[in-house]
């Protein structure tokens, strides 16, 4: 395999981890803010859906009560956000980077959670849904986090090697 | 240099994105308040007894709080001996039975859910329906919790369900509690009702036993678990202790829709 096809692999794949790894962020994202059943889209349903959240942030008791509710309020958009910028490509090494982060996050609550013992209402994929936080945790520590460490890494060989990326300069 | 002009432009968009969702929310970026807190223990005590349930003669029992025309429901899957669930009724229920239960908001109906790890959970649900039978249940099942860590070394719950009522109905109770000595019915692990060496099952477990089994259709995977309905809409279950300004903020947020 010559280097500019392996840089045009490289490329393919991270195109598709990055769209894969944006879509779990947006979906996450849509799934906290969607309004429940029966209500329309309106900044109060999604409100309504928000404080829902708070309630399942607070289940985990890893934060103070003040900073509860501004978290599980700011954490969906920050997530839509996240997941767009994947997507648009802009930046790629500093989206995947913070994604990585967010999820390393993520796993250390849960794992905390589930170190002592505490019945969580998880909300990562909608509201009030009930889980067992060791089966989220190895769902969360062996397809997104690599994901998301796949990524970052593509990210930055692909930043490393423009010659690569550009096959028509070795033309 | 080309790249910048959409990147600003997808961050602009982004950005207003965020902004306008937060700009939407404006309680949630207000810090939490210490309402709930503030309360005095001595406001926590008479809670229950502000919105005690009504007297029942000695038919089914009352283990529910304000009137089942409120807007909102919320049934509360607990086991008496579990600490989490005494931390959710000090902490969350009395001031909510105290405030939106008090005023009309909210309605919240207690489920039996013993689990089997506790020794004499299942005798104190035993002893909480039959004081709910007597309408004694606001006061029993706050003394239960308040004294959880005396009795559950001891087993001796009579003394604490004695001392939260009148002694005319504490005797109406103990007629009903007799025959139901011996550990009482907890919701087994592998599904069903069980009862611990030496127990056996006695009337006031028909009470009991249709909260274990409509727990385990929720699912009930840890107590305390609580579910809400709201305009006949039931919301999905949850778990775990959360504190009373959390769980009001949720509430406003769906009383104003």
């Amino acid at each position: 395999m010559t280097e500019s096809s392996r840089g045009r692999w490289v490329r393919s794949l991270l195109v598709i981890g990055r769209v894969v790894l944006a879509a779990i962020f947006i979906v996450a994202a849509i799934a906290k803010m969607k309004p429940l059943e029966g209500m329309p889209w309106t900044l109060g349903s999604v409100r309504v859906s928000l404080s829902m959240f708070a309630v399942g942030v607070d289940s985990y008791q890893l934060l103070p009560p003040w900073a509860v509710s501004p978290f599980a309020h700011v954490l969906p958009p920050f997530e839509l956000f996240l997941g767009l910028w994947l997507l648009s490509g802009i930046a790629l090494r500093v989206s995947s980077i913070i994604s990585s982060l967010l999820l390393c996050a993520f796993i250390g609550a849960l794992a905390s959670a589930y170190e002592r013992g505490v019945g969580i209402s998880c909300g990562c994929f909608g509201q009030g849904v009930l889980i067992n936080a060791k089966t989220e945790l190895i769902h969360d520590s062996l397809l997104f986090l690599p994901l998301a460490f796949a990524v970052t890494i593509g990210a930055f060989l692909l930043h490393r090697k423009p010659n690569t990326a550009a096959p028509s300069h070795a033309d | 240099m080309v790249w910048l002009r959409p990147a600003s432009l997808f961050l602009t968009v982004a950005a207003a994105l965020v902004l306008a969702l937060l700009l939407g929310s404006p309680t949630a970026l207000r810090a939490q308040g210490t309402p709930a807190a503030s309360s005095t223990a001595a406001t926590h005590e008479s809670a229950a007894h502000a919105v005690a349930p009504a007297k029942s003669a000695l038919g089914s029992p009352v283990k529910s709080y304000g009137s089942p025309s409120a807007p909102v429901k919320l049934e509360v899957f607990t086991d008496y001996q579990c600490p989490s669930c005494r931390t959710f009724f000090e902490q969350t229920l009395r001031p909510l039975i105290n405030d939106y239960v008090a005023s009309g908001k909210v309605y919240v109906l207690h489920h039996d859910y013993p689990l089997s790890g506790h020794q004499y959970s299942g005798m104190a649900a035993r002893w909480a329906n039959a004081a709910a039978r007597v309408g004694q249940f606001g006061n029993v099942e706050g003394a239960l919790y308040d004294n959880q860590m005396m009795w559950e070394m001891t087993g001796d719950l009579k003394k604490y369900v004695s001392a939260s009522m009148p002694a005319a109905d504490f005797k109406r109770v103990e007629q009903q509690m007799e025959g139901c000595d011996g550990p009482g019915p907890t919701a087994a692990p592998s599904g069903g009702v069980a009862y611990p060496p030496g127990g056996h099952a006695c009337p006031l477990d028909a009470f009991i036993t249709p909260d274990i089994a409509l727990g385990m259709k929720v699912p009930v995977q840890a107590t305390p678990t609580y579910r809400i309905t709201y305009k006949g809409q039931v919301l999905p279950a949850a778990s775990g202790a959360v504190s009373w300004a959390i769980l009001r903020q949720f509430f406003d947020s769906l009383l104003a829709q």
